[in-house]
């Protein structure tokens, strides 16, 4: 839930209104999800002007897909987001025959998305990456000691080990489609569970850290972790190898260290769609076919530490990109890894409710 | 005819800038959600007319919100923070419309230029800037380390502290000028006149200049406490998760839940509650004009 | 009892009260006068507390006041914009004094009404002052001041806005509560026949200087210079040179060709000495023929007739082309008046009728 993201719509809906004289086509996808060199390249090959606008929240873009009339040919929601956003109508079935890369796709990704996007007629996948836990490790093992359990949900969900590692500081995402799943994993539950009685059993292991926890939220424990404020964060794969990153940038000795829990991590999937309403399904067509160029496709993922969709594009991965285990997992952490889809809209209401009162107390 | 366009205007304003907004709003939440584009049922449909349709609303999402405390704690936890924040916003304000009533003639532009100012840059970049005063390795505490005040930083930031901070800040010239334009007419022969009678400096100021600034501070605690109330934007900055405001809830039930119909019903609700300080407030400023 | 010893105030540069003494004595009512600026209302705020002198001494009752604050000040002012407050009624506001000498409620309530009765605002007391007349509001305001039973009240052109009839009831009404409760009074005005009225003593300022002070009746016919003469009421200042003739007597020569003046006058002057004659229109008479038995008489053309009601005052232009007014009662009818425009007439006055003034 941030405003960043809702300023920036604000902005450019007001730029949405421009006439379209040239061919153009507006793509709406997250923040900092893209090598910009690639845009350039797209407009340059076909000569159709790109407008490419930002958001940083699942909710913000699903609430314009809802209401309809975004102006945008290509978004990019979250796939769990995304099935419930193709149930009310929201996309257009792609047409195969505008997409040659097609072929470049990795069938073990697209067979997990079939889940959210039945037979992948929607969409395409863009990027897919864990929610896992951050550490900063050197401060955990002066906490807990040198066998801190760094790769299990042990650490942020019992209690014992918050109590300590509440005063160097833990962030959780705010986000209970991603900590709901992840608490029934650490008690044994189905973490996928669409069963309201089962989604309430999470609530007893989320109160009981609540009081340790420092802040719920989405993106500010990117720069928590680099700068040492906090050692822990449970959040994205990418943002902590980002903080990862900015932290040996700036030599400040504090070491970031990303882990899949291994009881089981949540997978998600950026699927990249197209509005029912876009005003140029043709050239978002060919976005999307130049997105699964392998090299394009790679590129991104060099720039932004995400794994794709893109099977062909591996070959031209840069090694620590396509040889880190906390982008590309091993095949033994595929085998742990879940896929949680979007809940009914009476569940999706206990689960906020539920989380309001993780958050608030109340 | 002229005359009928000068009234005209007023009420087509308020018609289409608040009534037909409201109606819609109001049409929301009286609907069911559903999954569909836009989510809520019924849709009107001119083929089945508007007996039909109306027949399917209901005041289902507001019996609803009495079920949950959550809504009635969030209207009541708003509430709090309106009031003390509108006191806090108040007891700064005051004294710096109080030193711009009194200083010279030639530099009032000048303070009033310095007090609008801040409005000049955007509203976010300025929360956004009390994040990087506020947080742990922030400005202030820099600054209180630096001078050994405190060993260890003090956490401000997402906490309700900094949800004040940033409101008395923001909302710190709604109170300023209305005050200091009640100021600036005070009369200064009647605090003379006042001291002449026997009164000390603090009693002149007790028994003359507050109730002559009254409503001024009327005016400038309303303009406060009325959008406080709905604040969302400060408390999900600066507030810590544990920080309740309708406003917050309201955001959740719309983007989360996905349930515009009961984020409607919360902001029908919010309205009519904010109806009963905006007639007091109306009421003030009509005796304010007659007084005059 | 008001000692005010060498007293100068200061603006940054300008001088608004310069080096002043003066007396103002107990049960007295002490009229400042002067023009616009002069600094009657600086002196008024040093008394009250609102000002302290650059330099000098003020003496209250034989006390320095300069370290009393304005609140403990046995000092009230009525402020020339009256100052009541808007949001108390006017009896509040006549209470609002008492309540500060924690008085007894019940006691209050009978200063309250006293005052109210004396200024004869009884039927008003519950209204607010933006309810009653600018008269009643100047009285309230005198209420106010009063009721603490000051040992000075300080009235600042206390009747400025009123007018010309409400401001003579005023005036003898303001002489008749400065009788009843012989407070002393010091009131500040610009309006001279309002000083000569009320006041046992008048001060003329000017430029932050007292000038001259004295009883109305010898200000009037004493001034003790040309500005006063000529500051209060209307006056002839003929300019010359005296020369002595007789123990106080002088013969002024005024213009090649004419006869010299004689007056008579206390004041000393040496032969030669230049010298004006201030003298009243009313003092100097107006005839048909040349009047057989004047010290002074001089020949003049009416240039204009000024008609008072109850007196008729005549331009009469002489042949050196100076003018001079005469004041006549009308004790006759105006269809019958004896003198018309372009009137050769004689002017006349006694030896003791003028003044003469020093440079
Ligand atoms: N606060 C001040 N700062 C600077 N100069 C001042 C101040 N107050 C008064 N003066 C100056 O001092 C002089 C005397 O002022 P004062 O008010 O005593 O005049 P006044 O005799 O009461 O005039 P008026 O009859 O017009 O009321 C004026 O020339 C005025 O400009
Ligand atoms: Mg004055």
């Amino acid at each position: 839930m941030t405003l960043k993201t809702m300023t920036m719509t604000a902005v450019v809906a007001l730029g949405t209104a421009a006439a379209a004289t040239a061919e153009e086509v507006r793509v709406y996808n997250w923040s900092d999800y893209i090598d910009e060199g690639l845009l350039e390249k797209f407009e340059k090959e076909t000569g159709i002007d790109l407008i490419y606008d930002v958001f940083d929240s699942n909710e913000v873009l699903e609430t314009k897909m809802l209401a309809g009339g975004s102006g945008y040919d290509v978004v990019v929601p979250t796939g769990s987001f995304m099935a419930r956003q193709i149930q009310a109508g929201a996309f257009q079935k792609l047409d195969p025959s505008k997409l040659p890369n097609k072929g470049n796709m990795w069938g073990a990704i697209e067979e997990r998305t079939s889940k959210y996007d039945p037979g992948n007629e929607y969409s395409i996948n863009y990027m897919w990456g864990t929610t896992g836990i951050g550490v900063n490790a050197g401060k955990v093992k002066e906490v807990l000691g040198e066998d801190a359990p760094i790769d299990s949900l042990e650490l942020v969900f019992n209690p014992a080990n918050m109590e300590k590692l509440a005063s160097c500081g833990v962030h959780f995402l705010d986000a209970p489609d991603e900590m709901i799943p992840a608490a029934l994993k650490y008690i044994g539950e189905d973490p996928n569970s669409m069963d309201a009685d089962v989604v309430a059993k999470a609530e007893p292991v989320l109160m009981a850290v609540r009081p340790y926890i420092t802040k719920f939220h989405s993106s500010e424990y990117i720069n928590a972790l680099a700068n040492g404020d906090i050692c822990v964060a449970f959040g994205w794969s990418g943002d902590i190898l980002q903080a990862r990153d900015r932290a040996a940038e700036a030599e400040n000795g504090v070491e970031i260290e990303y882990n899949a829990p291994k009881e089981g991590a949540l997978m998600w999937f950026d699927q990249m769609t197209i509005p029912v309403d876009a005003p140029n399904p043709e050239g978002a067509h060919k976005f999307l076919n130049f997105i699964m160029d392998a090299q394009n496709m790679a590129a991104a993922s060099n720039y932004v530490y995400y794994a794709n969709g893109n099977k062909a594009s591996q070959e031209f991965l840069e090694e620590d990109v396509i040889g880190d285990p906390a982008i590309y997992p091993n095949e033994e952490t595929v085998q742990n890894l879940y896929i949680k889809e979007g809940y009914p809209p009476k569940v999706q209401r206990k689960a906020t409710r539920l989380w309001t009162k993780v958050k608030s107390g109340t | 005819m002229r005359r009928f366009v000068l009234i005209a205007i007023p009420y087509v304003w308020l018609l289409a800038l608040f009534l037909v907004p409201f109606a819609i709003v109001l049409k929301i939440a009286l609907s069911d959600a559903a999954v569909a584009r836009p989510p809520y049922f019924p849709q009107f449909d001119w083929a089945e007319g508007i007996a039909a349709f109306i027949a399917e609303l209901d005041f289902e999402n507001f019996v609803w919100l009495t079920e949950d405390d959550l809504y009635w704690k969030a209207y009541l936890s708003s509430l709090k923070i309106a009031v003390i924040s509108t006191f806090f916003t108040l007891l700064a304000g005051y004294p710096i419309a109080y030193g711009m009533a009194r200083a010279p003639e030639e530099w009032r532009p000048t303070l009033m230029m310095l007090v609008i100012l801040p409005f000049w840059t955007s509203f976010l970049i300025r929360v956004y800037a009390w994040m990087g005063i506020l947080s742990n390795e922030g400005f202030l505490n820099q600054f209180l380390m630096w001078i050994g005040v405190i060993s260890e930083p003090l956490t401000i930031l997402n906490t309700n502290s900094a949800v004040y901070i940033g409101i008395v800040y923001t909302y710190l010239p709604f109170m300023i000028l209305p005050v200091y334009s009640a100021l600036e007419r005070l009369d200064g022969s009647l605090i003379e006149a006042a001291e002449d009678l026997g009164c000390s400096r603090l009693t002149a100021f007790w028994l003359v200049t507050i109730p002559l600034s009254k409503t001024g501070i009327i005016a400038g605690s309303f303009l406060v406490f009325i959008p406080v109330l709905g604040e969302f934007v400060i408390p999900s900055l600066l507030g810590g998760s544990d920080t309740l405001m309708i406003g917050k809830v309201l955001w959740e039930e719309f983007f989360s839940n996905r349930d515009w119909p009961v984020a409607s019903a919360v902001a029908v609700v919010l309205l009519l509650l904010l109806v009963i300080p905006i007639v007091l407030f109306q009421r003030n400023q009509q005796k304010q004009q007659e007084a005059e | 009892m008001i000692h005010f010893q060498n007293v100068t105030k200061r603006y940054g540069e300008f001088t608004a009260i310069d080096n002043l003494t003066i007396d103002i004595y107990e049960r007295e009512f002490y009229a400042l006068l002067g023009p616009s600026g002069c600094g009657k209302t600086t002196l008024m705020r040093m008394l009250a507390g609102f000002e302290t002198p650059t330099e000098g001494k003020i003496f209250l009752a034989g006390q320095d006041i300069a370290p009393v604050p304005p609140n403990k000040r046995a000092v009230n002012m009525m402020f020339q914009s009256y100052a009541l407050f808007p949001h108390l009624s006017i009896w509040e506001n006549i209470a609002f004094g008492l309540k500060r000498e924690k008085m007894p409620k019940h006691d209050i309530n009978d200063r309250v009404e006293e005052m109210l009765r004396l200024t004869r605002l009884e039927k008003f007391a519950r209204r607010k002052p933006h309810q009653i007349s600018g008269g009643q509001r100047q009285r309230v305001a005198l209420a106010r001041s009063l009721a603490k039973h000051p040992k000075l009240l300080l009235l600042d052109e206390p009747l400025g806005a009123l007018d010309k009839k409400l401001r003579q009831d005023t005036q003898f009404e303001l002489m008749d509560i400065q009788e009843k409760t012989g407070t002393t009074f010091v009131i500040v005005t610009h309006d001279q026949e309002e000083a000569m009225t009320v006041a046992s003593r008048v001060a003329v300022m000017d430029h932050g200087k007292i000038i001259q002070v004295s009883t109305p009746d010898r200000i009037y016919e004493n001034p003790n210079s040309v500005y006063v003469a000529d500051f209060i009421g209307d006056v002839n200042l003929i300019e010359g040179t005296a020369k002595l003739n007789g123990s106080d007597s002088y013969a002024m020569s005024w213009h090649e060709g004419h006869a010299p003046l004689s007056i008579k006058s206390p004041n000393a002057f040496s032969d030669g000495q230049k010298c004006h004659l201030a003298i009243r229109p009313e003092k100097v008479a107006i005839s048909a023929d040349q009047p057989a038995e004047a010290d002074n008489a001089v020949q003049g053309r009416i240039l204009d007739i000024a008609y008072l009601g109850n007196i008729s005052t005549y331009h009469v232009e002489l042949p050196t082309g100076a003018v001079i007014k005469a004041q006549t009662a009308n004790t006759r009818r105006i269809a019958r008046r004896a003198f018309t425009w372009e009137d050769t007439v004689w002017l006349s006055w006694t030896a003791t009728a003028g003044v003469l003034l020093a440079d």
